[in-house]
């Protein structure tokens, strides 16, 4: 695969975000590489994730997509051997510059993991822990906002009768609501969900997916997914990495029924990966 | 072949037994007799068994030497407990690897330095400097220098302990924390030490019961009076160092004073096998809940 | 390439369904709002929080930095204090109280070794057993399930019980068997012999120079003997004889030959009694022996030793378990050559370590063998007493005269340095199983 080949796209590239027709562009990447230690995980990655819609980064296991998304919220810090080289940009402002506060910046990128792994606390104070450490926040103001979080995950009318519970009581599908909840509670630009229903039953996961095709309205959502129906299912932008290279990426309906590359098109047809 | 290996496994509990056996028999000696109450062996302030000259003057009223165990043992814990714990953290949260690699092995020194060694230091040392830092105003052998040294013992126990608490937390939680924008020490200390508590709490239980039942340093360094007091610069037998003490004299095997040992040996044994009980129950709930 | 039927079709949990199309149109609150744009830029809480945790990295780090001191200021004090008394007659002497500048240690390296050896030889087996139990036979039923959790929860009570009880164990199970066989009394009665010694008296003979003859003792009541009659003895180097008497009153000549004299005593020599063991010697109860107070410590390494085992095993992986049963071997056959040979280094790491905690063990030897350290020579025979390396540094330390002082402190040096080659031992094998 020559380099040159590796970006196929950024179709709205260069587009004014001022258009009003137009997606504006939320996250912008350019010129990224990603290493640990001595292996690089990213080769020489551009792309443009667009505000207010759903992009979904698919590609087998181990080709960069997920340490990409950790870049984003600068999450790969806490790894010691990750570096990187290149140019993030949120509403374009460079995140990845050394002087960057991750505290701060973690607080407008929320992020929802793998596995639920909501904290051995209750419910309610799940949702307020975020809030409690970045805003200063009258009591009756925190309920309303772990109210208005717990609603719009879609999960209030499931606890609200025992928000002092622990978490650990709820099933897996809710606890990962509860995480959405938890992560939109400090009110983030973007959201970045790293394969979200890997370890869920089907009927959660379509709860899920449900739930982010619906959080789009009002926030900006990058999901990892190694599931090509829950990509074509609730993304609008699909990105296909392999070994590390961004192969292609475009509106979901094209990646999945017109690929230009060969590779994309065996994905997602299911021949490897 | 496995009736062999359950014998081996059976025998722990003979042990048990054989403990139990030991103490009710040999105390029995000791409560049975015509100069002891056990109402006064519960209650009394004065303890006499190796002072008095005969056995009717001897005083056995237990305080004296809980007092002393309770000063030494919460002067350790001041010590052992909070530097612990935060080594555990910095270990489990912080250290780089090449930090680690250091960190550990000193601990691990530490823990296998012999007790007796550790009760010559606090005589060698400690007490010393304590008396010159406060111009003599602690005793040659004292509470705080043998509690100061039984903390240095039970530090890498209340570290390692904990840390392995802080390890079992997943990975997952500290990445959610880490998401929210939570800062190192936000992390720690509002999710990781949480939801290690239950093994943190055991930590120190279990620490804590070492340090009651430790001997040779305070044998060395706490001195021989058994004292009711609550002044740290003062002399304190322990329990332990009581047995010692009885077991070095020339005391008779078969006398009462002699027997008064284990009087205080059943003493030490709830005790101590109560915290471990407890400490060892909370240890299993929480390893249970990371399973 | 969609299926969102087929997915559609699925039963689906209710509860998971609830959602209402209302929630989604909520505005985000005004409070997370903030008014503020995106920015990388470190706010006044932001800045403070980052702070104060970067305060806390520092007090941890002090803290742990802690332990370093007092490792090196312990390791240095010990040094300058005992540093003049490294001499080769540390390690050849014994305990003296008239010279104390010439004492040594070499009795109580002996004694502790011996112990040591007691100790691995009892402690080990037991304890690698029981843990192969514990982890190689899963409980079944839930009565056996309960026996289980007891069976751990007991030995990690075990772990948790003070030595010096073990001590007091110690004494009356070993040193005095319950007073099952009596009581042992120097010179009195020495319980129930069963192998290793014959007891003589102990006569002196008329060519003087401490030429004695033996004679068999046979009633162990009788400490004493008065020879008046010509009697079956045995020189020292065990060659029978018969010893004669000699009677001043009866006129008789005073024999002159030397080979005669050796064999004659004068009639009315009393002599005491004399045991000759050998190093098998062994009796019911063990009295204050090497033998008790190495089972007293193997009880208190015992639980140790077992956790180390346990975990060792337990970090085998079970697909090698199941690779043996898949080619058809019995549970003590995997046991045998799979789980065990596994989890061999762990086991000897944790072997090694509890067996360093057993030579820096002081308090259950004073209690099994008291807090005399005059011993000139290493354990004779298993019913003999010792002196051992804590127990002499404790009577070294407790003593208030400086050369002592600094015979602890060199006494020390030594038992770290044996602890420290015993740990490298550790190390070494664990390195050398891994590689195998």
């Amino acid at each position: 695969m020559p380099q040159s080949a590796s970006v196929t796209n950024a179709p709205f590239h260069g587009e004014s975000p001022s258009s009003e027709s137009a997606p504006e562009v939320c996250v912008k990447i350019a010129n990224f590489n990603a290493w640990y230690d001595s292996f690089q995980a990213i080769h020489d990655l551009s792309l443009d994730i667009l505000r207010n819609q759903v992009t979904a980064f698919i590609g087998p296991s181990g080709c960069g997509k997920s340490t990409l998304l950790r870049w984003v919220n600068r999450m790969n810090d806490i790894v010691p051997t990750a570096q990187c080289t290149g140019s993030l940009r949120i509403n374009d402002v460079e995140v990845l510059s050394p002087s960057t506060d991750v505290v701060h910046l973690r607080r407008q990128v929320g992020m929802v993991f793998q596995k639920p792994n909501p904290f051995p606390k209750s419910i309610y104070e799940n949702v307020a822990f975020a809030p409690r450490l970045h805003l200063k926040l009258r009591r009756g103001e925190l309920d309303e906002l772990v109210e208005w979080a717990l609603r719009k995950a879609a999960v209030w009318d499931e606890v609200k009768d025992r928000l002092n519970a622990p978490a650990f009581g709820l099933s897996g599908g809710q606890q990962q609501r509860l995480c959405i909840a938890r992560a939109i509670a400090i009110g983030p630009e973007l959201l970045l969900m790293d394969e979200p229903c890997s370890a869920l039953d089907p009927a959660s996961t379509l709860a899920i997916e449900d739930l982010i095709y619906e959080l789009r309205e009002q926030y900006t959502i990058v999901m990892v997914t190694h599931n090509m129906q829950q990509a074509s299912r609730c993304s609008d932008q699909t990105a296909f990495f392999f070994e590390g290279r961004l192969i292609e990426s475009g509106a979901t309906d094209d990646v999945f029924t017109k690929p230009q590359q060969k590779r994309t098109d065996d994905y997602v047809r299911g021949r490897f990966g | 072949m496995i009736a062999v290996l359950a014998m081996c496994a059976f025998a722990t509990i003979a042990i048990t037994l054989g403990i139990v056996v030991m103490l009710v028999t040999e105390s029995w000696h000791f409560f049975n007799s015509q100069y002891v109450s056990v109402r006064d062996f519960l209650t009394g302030t004065q303890w006499t068994a190796l002072q008095s000259k005969s056995i009717e003057d001897a005083k056995f009223g237990i305080w004296p030497l809980l007092s002393g165990t309770f000063r030494v043992t919460s002067i350790a814990m001041l010590i052992a407990l909070p530097s612990g714990l935060i080594t555990a953290i910095y270990l489990s949260e912080f250290a780089s690897p090449k930090v680690r690699a250091t960190l550990k092995p000193a601990l691990e020194v530490i823990a296998g330095i012999p007790t007796v060694v550790l009760g010559y230091f606090a005589v060698l040392v400690i007490s010393p400097s304590l008396q010159w830092l406060t111009n003599g105003g602690f005793d040659a052998f004292n509470a705080t220098s043998a509690g100061i040294a039984v903390g240095i013992l039970c530090l890498p126990m209340v570290c390692s302990l904990s840390e392995d608490a802080l390890h079992a937390v997943p990975r997952s939680l500290r990445e959610g924390a880490f998401g929210l924008g939570c800062t190192p020490l936000e992390t720690a200390t509002r999710v990781v030490v949480p939801a290690a508590l239950s093994g943190i709490v055991s930590a120190f239980l279990l620490a804590f019961s070492r340090a009651i039942g430790e001997t040779m340093v305070v044998a060395l360094a706490a001195g021989t009076q058994a004292t009711y007091t609550m002044d740290p610069r003062a002399q304190s037998q322990t329990m332990t160092g009581f047995i010692v003490e009885m077991i070095k004299s020339e005391n008779e095997y078969g006398t009462v004073q002699y027997y008064s040992l284990y009087g205080v040996a059943v003493t030490l044994f709830v005790i101590t096998f109560g915290m471990t009980l407890v400490g060892q129950l909370v240890r299993r709930r929480y390893r249970e809940t990371y399973a | 390439m969609r299926d969102i039927e087929s997915l559609e079709k699925l039963s689906i949990d209710p509860t998971e369904q609830v959602k209402t199309d209302d929630d989604m149109a909520l505005p985000i609150p005004a409070a997370v709002k903030n008014g503020a744009a995106f920015s990388v830029e470190s706010n006044r809480n932001s800045r403070r929080r980052v702070l104060v945790s970067k305060a806390f990295y520092y007090l941890c780090f002090g803290v742990s930095l802690i332990s370093i001191v007092i490792l090196v200021v312990l390791l240095a004090s010990i040094l300058v204090q005992g540093h003049t008394r490294l001499t080769p007659s540390l390690l050849t002497n014994a305990h003296s109280t008239s010279e104390p500048a010439e004492s040594g240690m070499l009795p109580a390296i002996l004694g502790s070794l011996a112990i040591c050896a007691v100790c691995a030889l009892s402690a080990l087996p037991i304890g690698i057993g029981t843990a192969i139990f514990l982890e190689e036979f899963q409980p079944t039923t839930p009565w056996l399930r309960r026996l289980h959790g007891f069976l751990s929860l007991n030995i990690a009570n075990l772990a948790g019980v003070p030595s010096i009880v073990y001590g007091l164990l110690g004494l009356s199970l070993f040193v005095f068997m319950f007073n099952a066989f009596g009581q042992i009394r120097v010179n009195e009665t020495s319980g129930i012999e069963l192998v290793g010694v014959e007891r003589y008296y102990q006569v002196l003979t008329m060519a003087g120079g401490g030429n004695s003859a033996l004679i068999r003792q046979t009633d162990p009541a009788q400490p004493t003997i008065v020879v008046t009659e010509s009697i079956e003895a045995v020189d020292r180097q065990g060659e029978g004889f018969t010893l004669e008497v000699w009677d001043p009153k009866s006129g008789r000549a005073k024999p002159t030959d030397p080979e005669v004299l050796r064999r004659t005593v004068r009639k009315g020599q009393s002599g005491g009694a004399y045991a000759k063991t050998s190093w098998y010697y062994f009796r019911l109860p063990f009295g204050r022996s090497f033998l008790a107070a190495g089972l007293t410590l193997a009880l208190v390494i015992l639980p140790i030793v077992i956790i180390a085992s346990q975990e060792a095993l337990r970090s085998v992986p079970p697909s090698l378990r199941e690779a043996a049963y898949g080619l058809g071997a019995t549970k003590w056959q995997t046991v045998r050559s799979v789980s065990l040979p596994a989890a061999m280094p762990g086991i000897m790491t944790g072997a090694i370590l509890a067996m360093g905690r057993a030579i820096g063990e002081a308090a259950p030897i004073l209690v099994v063998l008291g807090a005399t350290v005059a011993k000139n020579s290493g354990p004779q025979n298993l019913m003999d007493t010792v002196v051992t390396m804590p127990v002499l540094i404790f009577h070294w330390a407790g003593d208030p005269k400086v050369t002592y002082q600094q015979l602890a402190a060199a006494a020390i040096i030594v038992l770290l340095l044996v602890l420290l080659v015993m740990n490298a031992l550790a190390i070494y094998l664990r390195h050398r199983f891994r590689t195998e």
